[in-house]
């Protein structure tokens, strides 16, 4: 009877180890700018989603001849382009199109990414010669060269065919951390000891290596949201992203590229440059406090 | 006579280094019989964790030849998913550090339950919490139901040590194999693990294989040993036999390394040379004829081979016969190191 009401104080008095999400969490608040980016984040993506439901891409990127040029006013908030076109509008689906090519190229390159790397890593020797030489191969093909023959060829431009091409030349870098990662992991005893319990090689490399690689992949990742967005503007802004009937954040800063427009119609692109600065910083502020939440010496919450 | 569990016939583990391939684990054969502890002994680098992973399946590219017959199915040559239906069903393995051995981001509660998920798919959850919260129980772990929920970083070595037992004894397996299992931990940790070792293997009836270089420990928990030197099996016999009737060389040098309290020693005995590595091993003749070059080339066999010199006590070469220890064998070494 004594023992056991020992134990039960003893229970009630331990604390349980944070879990992972807390941690990034408690990292986060204490990085005052990595929250407020953050909070910016939610707010731009929930306010960008949300106002895209109503308005009408076809309505904004008609046409008006009757309203070109128009500075900002009570009608167009951020005035007009030479086509008559709502610039306000326009940033608001632009943004929404970049934000949904960043997050589907990202997901997209991080699953073939991790798996390739996985597999690769695991299993080492040919397979891992042959893979790596495959991805070799991929690496040395000129990006934006074969984006540029892509975009010629393909008559019909949407998000997703867009985030297929850029996916497909850009998970080569995260299935490398991943396989370097995987190499070093595979090696350790408790990878063995999975062996020796007749786990199968598939549970083996998803249920003990994937989670032991994660913190690597989050903060890659959440890094390579950053990169991307700004990659689909600067291929749109050079006039090999979305035609002007798809408003990106790139398209816009693209009719800057008149210079009339340039010197003296700045609500046409100060926005949208504004809008990608601001996007890539925050996602940039956030990527690094979760890299520091996932190496504990760095942490400071 | 005891009933056979694990034969092994004429193993030989070889790995690949640059286009050849070197014999780490070179012609052993062995038994171990049901309800009994082989301990496998030797220094640092002779095979011993080869034979070990040869006998798991667990290397990766390593050129196996020979047959692993347990329970009289061959082991050795067999399909990766029936392998798994084996290991860890009735096979278990207890490894070296318990500080890598453990996945450091799963729960306990998880580690010990996915050995029982794997091989009872229809235990239900509860079930096998249960069963996980007895394992627990029964390697001796205070407070389990909150040691199922805590994380390896959580526990000390020794807990480590047993939660890894108890995964290893969680199917209640015919063969156990414990590699080093109390290399990682100290003194008074390591005499409480042996003793769980030895009353598990009396409940559950299975036969063990112990991979140690303590010789303390192996006349602790051995039934039977053998004695390992550059891959080969160089002594057999049971355990009384061998720490009182030591015969080859090796075994005999071992013993004499070994600090002695009762009678006052200036120097240890140490073994000249080294182990020799993988490649510039001698492959033909008694190899463990460089590290005792005074005795006479003629004692050893040209190919030596395993001699039953009593029933059950098995010596490889002839030299054992001709074998004595050097006058001032203190002095010479002193000379032969420096």
């Amino acid at each position: 009877m004594g023992a056991k009401s020992v134990n039960v104080e003893v229970k009630s008095n331990v604390v349980k180890s944070p879990s992972g999400i807390s941690v990034i969490w408690r990292e986060i608040v204490k990085d005052k700018i990595a929250l407020i980016s953050l909070i910016f984040l939610v707010l731009v993506t929930a306010f960008v989603y949300g106002v895209s439901l109503v308005l009408d891409q076809k309505e904004i990127v008609k046409v008006d001849l009757f309203s070109i040029y128009e500075p900002p006013n009570d009608e167009f908030i951020l005035g007009t382009d030479y086509g008559g076109r709502d610039v306000f509008g326009q940033l608001i689906i632009g943004t929404r199109n970049s934000l949904s090519i960043a997050i589907l190229v990202t997901v997209m390159t991080g699953v073939i990414g991790i798996v390739y790397g996985l597999v690769s890593g695991y299993f080492g020797g040919h397979i891992d010669n042959i893979m790596m030489r495959i991805l070799d191969f991929f690496m040395i093909l000129p990006f934006t060269m074969i984006v540029i023959a892509f975009v010629a060829i393909i008559p019909k431009y949407s998000v997703w065919t867009f985030s297929l091409i850029m996916t497909a030349f850009l998970w080569m870098g995260l299935a490398r951390l991943v396989r370097s990662r995987t190499l070093a992991e595979k090696e350790l005893d408790y990878i063995q000891a999975a062996k020796t319990l007749g786990t199968s090689n598939i549970k083996i490399i998803f249920k003990h290596v994937l989670p032991n690689v994660s913190s690597l992949i989050i903060v890659s990742m959440t890094l390579s949201l950053a990169g991307n967005i700004g990659l689909e503007s600067g291929l749109s802004f050079l006039g090999f992203g979305f035609p002007e009937n798809t408003p990106s954040l790139g398209t816009l800063l693209s009719y800057a590229r008149n210079p009339q427009v340039l010197e003296h119609r700045w609500w046409i692109w100060v926005p949208a440059s504004v809008m990608i600065l601001l996007l890539m910083l925050c996602v940039n502020n956030v990527g690094t406090a979760l890299r520091r939440a996932t190496d504990a010496r760095q942490r400071r919450g | 006579m005891a009933e056979k569990l694990l034969e092994i016939q004429n193993l030989k583990t070889s790995f690949r280094i640059r286009d050849d391939y070197f014999a780490a684990v070179d012609d052993v054969t062995l038994t171990v019989n049901k309800n009994e502890v082989l301990a496998i002994v030797g220094e640092s680098g002779c095979g011993k964790s080869a034979l070990a992973f040869s006998i798991m399946g667990l290397h990766n590219r390593a050129k196996i030849e020979g047959n692993i017959l347990f329970k009289d199915e061959d082991i050795a040559n067999i399909a990766p998913s029936k392998l798994n239906k084996l290991r860890g069903n009735k096979m278990g393995m207890i490894f070296q550090d318990p500080l890598t051995a453990l996945n450091p981001l799963m729960e306990i509660g998880d580690q010990i339950g996915e050995a029982l998920l794997l091989h009872n798919k229809e235990l239900s959850k509860s079930k096998r919490k249960e069963r996980v919260i007895e394992l627990l129980n029964k390697v001796g772990i205070p407070r389990p139901e909150y040691v199922y929920e805590q994380f390896p970083h959580e526990l000390s070595g020794g807990m480590r040590q047993r939660v890894i037992i108890a995964i290893a004894i969680a199917n209640k397996p015919d063969l156990l194999i414990a590699d080093e299992p109390t290399t990682a931990l100290d003194v008074t940790i390591q005499s409480q693990i042996l003793d769980l070792i030895k009353d598990l293997k009396d409940e559950m009836d299975s036969g063990i294989v112990l991979i140690t270089h303590d010789l303390g420990v192996v006349a602790e928990m051995a039934d039977r040993v053998a004695v390992m030197y550059a891959g080969q099996i160089v002594e057999l016999a049971d355990v009384d036999t061998l720490f009182e009737e030591p015969l080859h060389p090796y075994t005999r040098s071992l013993f004499n390394s070994i600090p002695n309290t009762a009678e006052k020693q200036d120097k240890l005995h140490v073994i000249q040379g080294i182990v020799p590595s993988l490649q510039n091993l001698p492959r033909e003749g008694c190899r463990f004829a460089p590290r005792i070059p005074w005795i006479d080339n003629s004692a050893h066999e040209a190919h030596p081979e395993l001699h039953e010199v009593k029933p059950g006590h098995f010596v490889r070469c002839t030299c054992y016969k001709h074998f004595s220890f050097p006058e001032h064998s203190k002095e010479e070494q002193q000379h032969g190191v420096s």
